[in-house]
């Protein structure tokens, strides 16, 4: 059991080492404390809706309705409170029962109804984005300060997004990993047919994954609202392929199964701080942008060498086997 | 996505119906000279409306158009930064029966050929602002542009006059590539010489006006470069967000010349005094120049005079150091979200985006 978990760390980890090499070669200043301040909240927020999309994954599902969620909770927790901090709990509140319905509601569609995920979350995506509409009409509205100073504050010289991650990785963690109902999860993700013939709530946990994902989005978004001072309503488009990508580079199979959290998160400081060594060697914008795919070319490939290296054992096994 | 974007459009429009009943009891006061007498319906297409500049820019829009009672029927559309939606909005509107369209290029030439084809069905097509390519009477009725190489000279000039010696410059636009960017620094470099030095990635960095990439973007710049003597941007309120950082890193916010709008000038009063290097010069953000663009589309749909001007030149608007033509300028008791310089009241403004 321990071999893949390592394998997964350990390719990342070894990545982001090699990245953070490489920025320190050509761009130190992308790894100089102010850009690591300035950029880790954004880090934050991508491994917050990376460990939402995980538990999805790990169902074998997929969630489309992150861009929604994500910016509903920011289009709440912005236009609700309308600059005044007393009214912020209530739109915390808000957002969250938001997150609750959306939740429940791509979980019934998916695990009771049997509706194809992506088709289910895309429906439940545009009813969120109509739900960020009534809130908004589409523009963007200043944080109020409490928020700001409470998600862009820092902490004993730590961006406070830092301490939010690392709270939800550990209550990530160690409820898949050390609790009844998170083995259960993981098994139901690995093979449900066995869940069920094991007597196990096959939907219930199936249902329960997309609940806790909208929650983590929301918590993403509120975020988000605080660390930018003026959020557009949609700033949740932008994070749908980042949380994919940090997903499959935690080494978490599309297919479903096993999760890896603290891969997931480290891997989301991988592809963030891909793109601040993209702005920092200051070459064009194309150049950027295609620095940043050859990185993550990079990252993906490390995985697939490995199997390369078991592809041809297998193949000289054979070969020997036709000499014979 | 199609899904998304339905439910989108369907939520702009009912907005957009409801905003029109209410408007309708306005008094239509006496008919401009642009308005002729054919009946017409028309459509504002914006390229990307997620934000309270588009907001503002919106509402000065539909705005014109009320003054026009010959116009029968407004519809408006958001591309969402999306270029094939843009596209297939443009296609879209005019295959409605829309008789003019009043169109915000974003995405620039690759919305032409859409451009194009509805103008050789015989519809009124003006692009605005956003340099599409093509030319007047072949592709397009009439293109309103914006000089915003007389900005980048604006700011160029200013600049000037507060780092006689030269200094570093960065310069942030929006969009890869956007004719905005590129005409403004024109303009800076018709004015400023070779002892200015631009720090930033050239021509120069996408920010796509969006305020988290801004941020992103600024921090980076920070780290790379230990002197930053004044920033230039075309989208200021964008910036508000970002500025902190100088402070994080215990530096003076520097020099700034940038785009007006009332979160600034806010920020402005309020850091000014902690930050010795921080002066403000800003241009008319230039949301009127949809007036121009709007005015020219009725005109030709309705059969009415045309207007004098086919280019908007905004105007410079504040300057903190001479106190002209305004001192810097913030309505604390509004939303931060509007422009002192747009011909809309503020007070609408705030209406127009929703606060």
């Amino acid at each position: 059991m321990s071999t893949p978990l390592a394998r997964s760390f350990v390719t990342v980890v070894f990545s982001t080492l090699v990245l953070l090499v490489v920025c320190l070669l050509f761009a130190p200043s992308s790894v100089s404390w102010g850009a690591l301040s300035g950029s880790l909240p954004f880090a934050a927020t991508i491994a917050i809706v990376g460990l939402g999309q995980l538990l999805v994954v790990q169902q074998g599902g997929f969630d489309l309705s992150l861009p929604g969620a994500v910016s509903l909770a920011v289009v709440v927790s912005t236009h609700h409170p309308h600059q005044d901090d007393g009214l912020l709990y209530q739109a915390v509140l808000l957002a969250i029962a938001f997150a609750l319905v959306a939740g429940f509601l791509n979980g019934i569609l998916v695990s009771f109804f049997r509706l194809n995920a992506i088709i289910a979350t895309i429906g439940t995506n545009a009813l969120l984005y109509g739900a960020v509409f009534a809130t908004s009409g589409g523009v963007p509205s200043i944080t109020t300060n409490l928020l700001a100073e409470i998600a862009g504050g820092e902490t004993l010289g730590l961006p406070n997004s830092v301490y939010f991650v690392l709270g939800a990785t550990a209550i990530v963690s160690f409820l898949l990993k050390k609790t009844v109902v998170g083995r259960r999860f993981e098994a139901i993700g690995a093979n449900p047919l066995a869940g069920r013939a094991a007597g196990l709530r096959v939907r219930l946990h199936q249902m329960m994954a997309y609940v806790y994902a909208q929650l983590l989005y929301c918590l993403a978004g509120i975020l988000i609202a605080g660390i930018t001072r003026e959020p557009t309503a949609f700033q949740g488009d932008s994070l749908l392929l980042p949380s994919v990508a940090v997903v499959v580079l935690g080494g978490t199979s599309l297919l479903g199964g096993r999760g890896y959290p603290i891969s997931t998160v480290i891997a989301a400081f991988f592809l963030n701080q891909l793109s601040q060594f993209a702005l920092s060697v200051g070459v064009p914008f194309s150049a950027q942008t295609i620095i940043q795919a050859l990185a993550l070319g990079f990252g993906i490939g490390v995985y697939s060498l490995r199997w390369s290296v078991n592809v041809r054992q297998t193949a000289g096994t054979k070969n020997v086997e036709e000499k014979k | 996505m199609k899904y998304s974007n339905f439910a989108k459009g369907l939520a702009i429009s009912l907005g957009a119906a409801v905003m029109a009943l209410g408007s309708a009891n306005l008094a239509k006061a006496e008919v401009p000279s642009w308005c002729g007498p054919k009946k017409a319906t028309l459509a504002l297409l914006d390229g990307y409306g997620g934000n309270s500049w588009r907001q503002v820019t919106t509402a000065s829009g539909k705005q014109t158009v009320e003054l026009c009672p010959s116009i029968t029927k407004y519809e408006y559309a958001d591309g969402q930064g999306d270029t094939q939606k843009s596209i297939s909005d443009i296609k879209s509107m005019a295959a409605k029966g829309v008789d003019s369209l009043v169109v915000f290029g974003d995405a620039g030439p690759a919305v032409l050929p859409a451009i194009t084809s509805v103008f050789k069905s015989g519809k009124i097509i003006v692009p605005y602002r956003v340099a599409v390519g093509g030319k007047e009477g072949v592709n397009y009725s009439k293109f309103i542009g914006s000089s915003f190489e007389n900005d980048g000279a604006t700011w160029g000039k200013w600049i000037k006059s507060v780092l006689p010696k030269g200094g570093n410059v960065l310069f942030l636009s929006g969009p890869a590539g956007n004719s905005q960017g590129l005409d403004e620094l024109k303009g800076l470099k018709s004015v400023l010489g070779p002892e200015y030095v631009f720090v930033n990635a050239q021509p120069f960095d996408v920010t796509n006006w969006d305020p988290a990439l801004t941020q992103k973007v600024l921090t980076a710049e920070i780290a790379k470069n230990a002197k930053i003597d004044v920033i230039v941007s075309d989208f200021g309120p964008s910036l508000v967000g970002a500025l902190p950082t100088f402070t994080k890193q215990g530096k003076s916010i520097p020099a700034l010349a940038t785009s007006d709008g009332n979160s600034l000038g806010c920020f402005w009063h309020d850091n000014q005094a902690s930050n010795p290097d921080f002066k403000l010069f800003t241009v008319a953000t230039g949301n009127d120049n949809v007036r121009l663009a709007v005015q020219w589309a009725v005109a030709l749909a309705t059969g009415g005079e045309k207007p004098k001007d086919a280019i908007f030149k905004a105007p410079a608007f504040e300057d903190s150091v001479s106190g002209k033509p305004n001192a810097v300028l913030c309505r604390k008791d509004l939303p931060g979200a509007i422009y002192m310089s747009s011909e809309l009241p503020a007070e609408d403004q705030a209406k127009a985006v929703g606060q």
